[in-house]
């Protein structure tokens, strides 16, 4: 076991070190650096362009910029300098990352809480009409774009306040400036959470339709397989009642691949919500990744590679570890 | 009554010491409320020597102090952390005096030692300010130096002209200094530094922050400014800026009520604003067309072609004054700016009141007059295709590229594009990346070539000509239209070139304000003549405002280089 944990972390490295390679030439291939917008500025001297290219190491051969990137990040753990920011790349993608940590969490949270009883139903009312209806919606969730989804949603939120004439739902945004008549950043931590609470109403609601589809067709197909088993039989030929049959004998083994999938969840997390966070003025990572890909601020970017790739690989890990605890079946040795 | 007389005594020597700066505002204001505007970006830091965008600056302004600066109301010099200044030397040396009793947030007094700090970091190569320029003179540094504790003293290579603006913003050197000396300059006021150590000497202070989100700036009580009835300011309580993805977002902010002052970017916001203020979803007002920005659209040809026949004609001032005769201004307007603008003619912007003159070269929209001076460089038949070629049957042929995305500049070079190909010239027109485009224009090759023909860009404009030197003198870096190597003036110039250089020079160091205006009006005279830049149209500027806030400027008095108000300072909310 120990063995195959160890030969997975290894692995990491080549990953690792090809993936960034391959986005940091990408990157480089993109006309133009960080300091390009500063040049049609007729203020700005050329002495001082230069000096800045100096600065942040940009006028020094890709190679090289590239390996000094790497060794900080190998041994110091050191991300980088945001070279819109002026600061390391780190203190830059911290708080996007857990902003969207709310969203991606709280939605996620929202689905499997959903998925599963919907696709255990639809399982066993197959092809009825609640069957039908919940994998219309399911669907529907999932073929309508994200981003036009939460549009929908902006232009309800504002339908509800102007007819209730109170601000019933947050139009965008993850904080209000005051809470209860005075500042945000003087009012209670109950407060302050129950406010990003509110404002994560909307946009997870549209997260998680969007993700809901898939789970629900798995949860709807593995209780399917399961349901028709031989040893499903038998317990009912016994005169296990239906509830402990479905739940307690089907359920358990059915949900085997969704608990695996949860090491997936791992990179998705720090991902982002995508364009929702961009629409609904969620202060999360997809803006301020966008951001980073106009200003061309190349270690932000890679920050957020680097980052990710780390988490898909220990997330892989993760769902392999959990499937052998919850399959007795699987031996990793 | 002895007590009193020293007491009263007391009082008169803290006037007599303390000197207020007077804001005058447009009205009588009253204190309190929170003033909102949105940003299209977050600041990247707080840090005055580190800052280089104006989502930066645009807060650092509202907490750090400058010398001088523009009277909003006529536009000279004023003072600000300066209360006055004299010129010695025939404008060599300015000495300015500093307002005694102006203090930081923290209790310390802003003084010379501050000032003479903040110029020092602010020239240093190493901190590499973007206030940098503004301490050097032709490669020559401007020496600034303490007399006594509130006189600092500048001493100028030569006379400068905008001597009197310096609006580079001081900081306290009791904070900056020790770091300074450790070259680690970038490592303070950044955006993970608690607000609440970062000073003020300011009308406001960082009151909070979060990333993506917003900046609050809150009232800074011991800011050295007073309004005209010796009533503290600054009025508003708070100053907040919400972070928005883009202009779309900022309008809706804005016709929700969440915003308190906007500036409509095209036609299309201006109706949206009118018709939620006339459906009364929005108690507000609007004033289209109030002014013309300062930006500028021009088409700049490449004189330093790879191919020397395209480099020839492109250096032809009857080309050139073709291709202006070619600009539909008129359609433009209403076809890229939605009706809402003006024609621009010289490099001056219109709002610049005091250099801006009409009285230049123009040249009409006339396909005729156009085909008419390309016959005489030769360019008479039309080949099968009905393209102009000249004698040896070469077609008359450029590509024109602008940066994608901008909507008004996209439609400026198709309109052109299209007026162009009417009369037989074959015109390539092209949206590319933006910094492709920086690349194209402003990096030559070894041997000094570029490898575009004509750009359709802008440049930001501002009230002070001078500033622009980098665009007009022949070894400015921005010398878009024959740029030399390595910050050398190009190989080959034409006189009227020499002839701008000399009048930016000129401009640049004559310090009679009537003798500058008769410099610039000839400097426009030789540009509009010659058309190195040919320019398009410029947008107007629509300002919008919350009926809730106070203090703001009456329609007739709006200019868009001051915006809608004199003074943050004498703002206020109404309710």
């Amino acid at each position: 076991m120990w063995n195959y944990i160890a030969r997975r972390l290894l692995q990491l490295i080549p990953t690792f070190v090809g993936a960034t390679i391959l986005a940091f030439v990408i990157i480089q291939i993109a006309p133009g650096d960080a300091i390009t917008r500063f040049e049609l500025d007729p203020t700005v001297d050329r002495e001082q362009i230069e000096r800045l290219r100096q600065q942040f190491g940009l006028d020094q051969p890709i190679p090289a910029q590239y390996a000094k990137w790497l060794s900080g990040v190998f041994f110091h753990g050191y991300l980088g300098l945001s070279l819109d920011y002026r600061s390391d790349v780190w203190s830059v993608i911290r708080q996007p990352i857990l902003n969207s940590m709310v969203l991606v969490g709280l939605s996620t949270l929202l689905i499997y809480l959903v998925a599963i009883p919907i696709g255990v139903y639809s399982a066993v009312r197959k092809y009825s009409l609640g069957d039908r209806a919940l994998t219309f919606l399911a669907f529907f969730g999932l073929a309508i774009p994200n981003f036009f989804f939460a549009l929908i949603m902006l232009y309800f939120a504002i339908w509800v306040n102007d007819h209730a004439g109170m601000r019933l739902l947050p139009v965008g945004g993850m904080t209000d400036q005051f809470l209860g008549g005075v500042p945000r950043q003087e009012a209670p931590w109950i407060a302050r959470t129950l406010d990003v609470l509110w404002h994560s109403i909307l946009p997870v609601i549209v997260v998680a339709t969007s993700g809901m589809a898939g789970l629900v067709r798995i949860m709807r197909g593995q209780m399917l397989e399961v349901l028709s088993q031989d040893y499903v039989r038998t317990a009912r030929a016994k005169g296990v009642a239906e509830s402990m049959v479905v739940y307690k004998h089907a359920l358990r083994n059915a949900v085997i691949p969704l608990v695996a999938g949860i090491g997936g969840l791992l990179p998705g997390l720090i991902g982002g919500a995508g364009l929702v966070e961009v629409v609904m003025a969620w202060p999360g990572i997809t803006p301020a990744f966008l951001q980073a890909v106009s200003a061309i601020d190349i270690y932000v970017i890679m920050g957020l590679i680097t980052i990710s790739t780390f988490l898909l690989i220990v997330g892989n890990l993760l769902s392999d570890l959990l499937l052998a605890w919850v399959d007795p079946r699987i031996r990793y040795n | 009554m002895k007590r009193i007389l020293v007491l009263s005594m007391l009082a008169l020597a803290g006037l007599a010491l303390a000197q207020p700066k007077v804001f005058k505002g447009v009205e009588a204001g009253r204190a309190g409320g929170n003033y909102r505007v949105t940003a299209i970006s977050d600041p990247r830091t707080f840090n005055p020597f580190v800052a280089r965008e104006t989502s930066s600056t645009d807060v650092i302004g509202l907490f750090l102090p400058y010398l001088t600066g523009y009277d909003p109301y006529g536009l000279k010099p004023e003072g600000h952390l300066a209360q006055s200044w004299e010129v010695r030397n025939n404008g060599l040396t300015v000495i300015f005096k500093l307002r005694q009793g102006a203090k930081w947030s923290d209790g310390q007094p802003i003084d010379a030692d501050d000032v003479i700090f903040s110029a020092t970091a602010h020239a240093d190569p190493k901190v590499n300010s973007n206030a940098r320029s503004s301490f050097i003179l032709d490669g020559q540094p401007i020496k600034w130096s303490k007399v006594d504790q509130y006189t600092v003293r500048a001493d100028f290579p030569k006379p400068y002209a905008p001597a009197l603006i310096q609006s580079w913003y001081i900081a306290p050197e009791h904070i900056f200094g020790e770091a300074y000396k450790a070259g680690k300059i970038p490592e303070l006021w950044t955006l993970e530094t608690p607000v609440n150590r970062i000073i003020s000497g300011g009308p406001f202070m960082l009151e909070s922050y979060s990333k993506g989100e917003r900046v609050v700036l809150r009232r800074n009580p011991s800011y050295w400014g007073v309004d005209d009835k010796n009533n503290p300011v600054a009025y508003l309580e708070r100053y907040t800026f919400t972070t928005v993805s883009d202009l779309n977002a900022a309008l809706a902010k804005f016709l929700a009520g969440e915003s308190d002052l906007y500036a409509a970017a095209n036609a299309d916001q201006v109706a949206q604003i009118l018709e939620r203020i006339r459906s009364g979803g929005l108690k507000g007002e609007i004033f289209p067309n109030a002014d013309v920005t300062t930006g500028t659209n021009f088409i700049v040809f490449n004189w330093n072609h790879k191919d020397s026949d395209k480099a020839k004609l492109f250096r032809q001032v009857k080309f050139r004054r073709a291709m202006a005769h070619l600009m539909d201004k008129k359609s433009m307007i209403e076809v890229a700016l939605g009706g809402l603008g003006q024609p621009q003619w010289s490099p001056i912007s219109i709002p610049v009141k005091q250099f801006f003159t009409d009285d230049v070269a123009k040249y009409d929209y006339s396909p005729q007059k156009a085909a008419a001076l390309l016959a005489e460089l030769g360019f008479r038949k039309k080949n099968a295709q009905g393209f102009l070629v000249d004698a040896t049957g070469k077609v008359l042929e450029f590509n024109l590229v602008t940066n994608q995305g901008n909507n008004i500049r996209e439609k400026i070079a198709q309109i052109f594009a299209e007026d162009a190909r009417k009369i037989g010239i074959r015109v390539n027109y092209r949206p590319i990346d933006f910094n492709e485009l920086v690349r194209q224009l402003t990096q030559p090759a070894a041997d000094g070539t570029r490898d575009f023909d004509a750009i359709l860009i802008g440049l930001t404009g501002g009230i002070e000509p001078a500033f622009s030197r980098n665009v007009w003198q022949l070894n400015g870096s921005l010398h878009a239209w024959n740029l030399g190597v390595g910050g050398q003036a190009p190989k080959q110039v034409e006189s009227f070139e020499v002839l701008i250089d000399k009048l930016m020079t000129q401009g640049a160091t004559t310090l009679d304000p009537a003798k500058r205006r008769e410099i610039y009006v000839q400097f426009q005279k030789v540009v509009a003549e010659n058309v190195p830049l040919i320019y398009t149209v410029a947008p107007a500027y629509n300002p919008a405002r919350n009926a809730r806030i106070g203090g703001l400027f009456p329609k007739g008095q709006i200019n868009s280089i001051v915006g809608q108000f004199p003074y943050i300072e004498t703002v206020f909310a109404k309710e």
